[in-house]
């Protein structure tokens, strides 16, 4: 401490509640101010330890191969063999599946199945947000959270990958894989958050939001699996939720999944499925968040 | 160093803005074929007002459509001479509201909290951040703003609701059965810190109770709402004064002026020398009644006093006449 109190000179002052006559900002600042403290939540930022760990869990899951591979590109001076041993960028989602899975059952759940729960929603919607604009808000912090893993490692590997010598060639090859980085990571975060929110918003517990996405993807990807096995049209692909999004993926990259019926379903039908999905869980997840009763 | 408490604040200047803080007219609401308001026609003035009626008389749904989360079904509705519905966003910033329930985030601490909400309302973060303390002291929280609200008494969680409510610097507060779960110490405090709303910080108050008394403590008027209608409005010295009525005291002659009273149609309850009259078309008209009775009778008058009734008295009655 700096020198020392002067004797009568102390004072604790109180500045005591005051009439707020500044700046006031609109309904952007209002969005992101969701946006923002969403996202502080699901990463357990200000949250104890235990509300941490799976976050941490999932970022570890979707960043450790990355890490990885550099590692791995950067000892390794063949180029051959380093092509021959990394995975492609569209090939990377395998290792990154688990950790997506993980966010979406978790996500969203926590975000708006507890928002019921507190009776936070209620404190939402009396603010200058709207439903709309409150499910903008989240919808926008799920997709953060879910780029978080779906576009973060790839991007990991691209940036990584160009300085060590061994990405694109070019700056034009650079931002072509920069784009369908982006694209392929964006698509999959939509669906994903999409069914995140869908789902969490018919119930208030958490757990139950988590349980049913879970079951979700596992039963509609197990049955769709059974069906084409069993003679059913590759069509049926647009129906497994699991794989969908990363059959998307491949075709922007250009490549073929490998041994799945999936490759032979047309693009535009893989298109076409995702946008279905996407627009159809979130249709779910508004019509839902509009019936809220939220002033009791 | 010397502790110096500081001396209280002065009452900050009341903003411009209309007289009117809500003005309804014919506002009707039905959820699905249940009616739950059939005619709402009140207007609330500047200051605590208190919004009275039985559990169930749609205290909550009026509230929700002040905040503009439920459109009417017919009528017309203003607050702060804003449509909730058609510039709820905009009205929305200059309202805070303090919901019924105690469930708030258990993990989330109250200052982040008030925080998150005075931010929601378009404060800049730093802003938020100092008004957050500043609303969390001013409602007795400044030395437990740091703890989690999930380790907080009712009483502290309804003072978080109160902060995160006025953090902002709104217009009007909405709060929604405030007293709920409090002991009397705890209501106490809680109706001192609403009153102080509106007569240190200038905010105008909406309270939803079913508690006449606290009402009648609290607030300087009321809308009284049963059956789907209000039934009475207005400052609470003017429900007051319709139940009007004059106390009589005199020496001798009590009989006889009590005739005199009831031929002129008044009704006269008699306790020994002291006469409760009541009757006339206003109070005016009851005092030239009971003039024109003790010129009559010549009765001497000892004591003159007007009378007037409790909310209880008020509420029962209109809710009686309503029912």
């Amino acid at each position: 401490m700096n020198g020392s109190p002067t004797d009568g000179d102390a004072r604790i002052l109180e500045r005591g509640y005051r009439r707020y006559e500044g700046e006031r900002r609109g309904l952007s600042h209002s969005i992101w101010t969701v946006v923002l403290h969403s996202v502080q939540r699901v990463l357990g930022i200000k949250r104890t330890i235990w509300q941490k760990i799976v976050p941490a869990g999932a970022v570890a899951m979707a960043y450790i191969p990355a890490i990885v591979f550099v590692g791995v590109a950067a000892l390794i001076d063949d180029v051959g063999v380093v092509d021959d041993i990394l995975p492609t960028y569209a090939e990377y989602y395998g290792f990154v599946t688990a950790a997506i899975l993980v966010f979406s059952a978790f996500v969203a759940p926590e975000l708006l199945c507890t928002d019921r729960r507190t009776g936070m929603v209620g404190l939402y919607l009396s603010s200058p947000l709207d439903r709309d604009r409150y499910l903008l808000a989240k919808a926008g912090a799920v997709g953060l959270i879910l780029s978080l893993v779906t576009v973060g490692p790839v991007l990991l590997l691209l940036v990584s990958f160009v300085f060590e010598g061994s990405g694109p060639d070019g700056p034009l090859d650079v931002l072509s894989a920069l784009g369908r980085i982006l694209l392929g990571g964006l698509g999959i975060s939509a669906l994903h958050g999409a069914l995140s929110l869908g789902v969490s918003s018919c119930t208030d517990r958490k757990a139950v939001a988590s349980a049913a996405i879970v079951v979700l993807l596992l039963v509609s990807g197990v049955l769709v699996d059974s069906l084409v096995e069993a003679g059913g049209p590759p069509e049926l692909y647009a129906f497994h939720l699991p794989l969908l999004p990363f059959a998307l993926v491949y075709r922007i990259w250009g490549e073929q999944v490998g041994g799945e019926q999936i490759d032979q379903v047309a693009t535009w039908l893989i298109v076409l499925a995702n946008l279905a999905w996407t627009l159809g869980f979130a249709a779910l997840a508004r019509v839902n968040v509009h019936r809220l009763q939220v002033t009791r | 160093m010397t502790p110096v408490h500081p001396s209280p604040a002065p009452p900050l200047p009341v903003p411009p803005g209309p007289p009117a803080v809500v003005e309804a007219t014919g506002v009707a609401k039905a959820w699905g074929t249940t009616a739950v308001h059939t005619d709402l026609t009140f207007t609330v003035g500047r200051g605590v007002t208190g919004l009275l009626g039985p559990t169930g008389s749609g205290k909550t749904t009026l509230i929700g459509m002040i905040l503009g989360l439920h459109a009417p079904d017919a009528g017309r509705l203003r607050v702060l001479g804003l449509d909730p519905i058609g510039a709820g966003p905009e009205l929305r910033a200059r309202i805070g509201y303090a919901p019924e329930h105690h469930r708030l985030p258990p993990d989330v601490r109250a200052h982040d909290l008030v925080k998150h909400i005075a931010a929601l309302h378009g404060l800049p973060l730093r802003e938020a951040t100092t008004r957050a303390s500043d609303a969390l002291w001013a409602v007795g929280l400044g030395e437990e703003r740091h703890r989690p609200i999930g380790t907080m008494s009712t009483g502290q969680r309804q003072r978080v609701k109160l902060a995160q409510a006025i953090a902002h610097d709104p217009r009007l507060v909405l709060l929604d059965e405030p007293t709920d779960g409090l002991d009397p110490v705890q209501r106490d405090d809680m109706l001192e810190l609403i009153r102080r709303c509106s007569t240190d910080y200038a905010i105008d108050v909406l309270v939803s109770s079913h508690h006449l008394e606290e009402v009648e403590r609290t607030c300087d008027g009321a809308v009284i709402i049963a059956e789907g209608r209000v039934v009475a409005s207005g400052p609470l010295t003017e429900l007051r004064g319709a139940a009007h009525g004059v106390v009589v005291e005199v020496d001798e002659g009590a009989d006889a002026l009590a005739a005199e009273l009831v031929r002129r149609g008044c009704t006269v309850g008699a306790d020994g020398r002291r006469l409760l009259v009541q009757g006339g078309a206003s109070p005016e008209h009851l005092a030239d009644l009971l003039r024109d009775a003790l010129a009559d009778s010549g009765v001497p008058v000892r004591r003159l006093q007007p009378r007037s009734a409790s909310l209880e008295e008020v509420f029962l009655g209109v809710a009686g006449g309503a029912s």
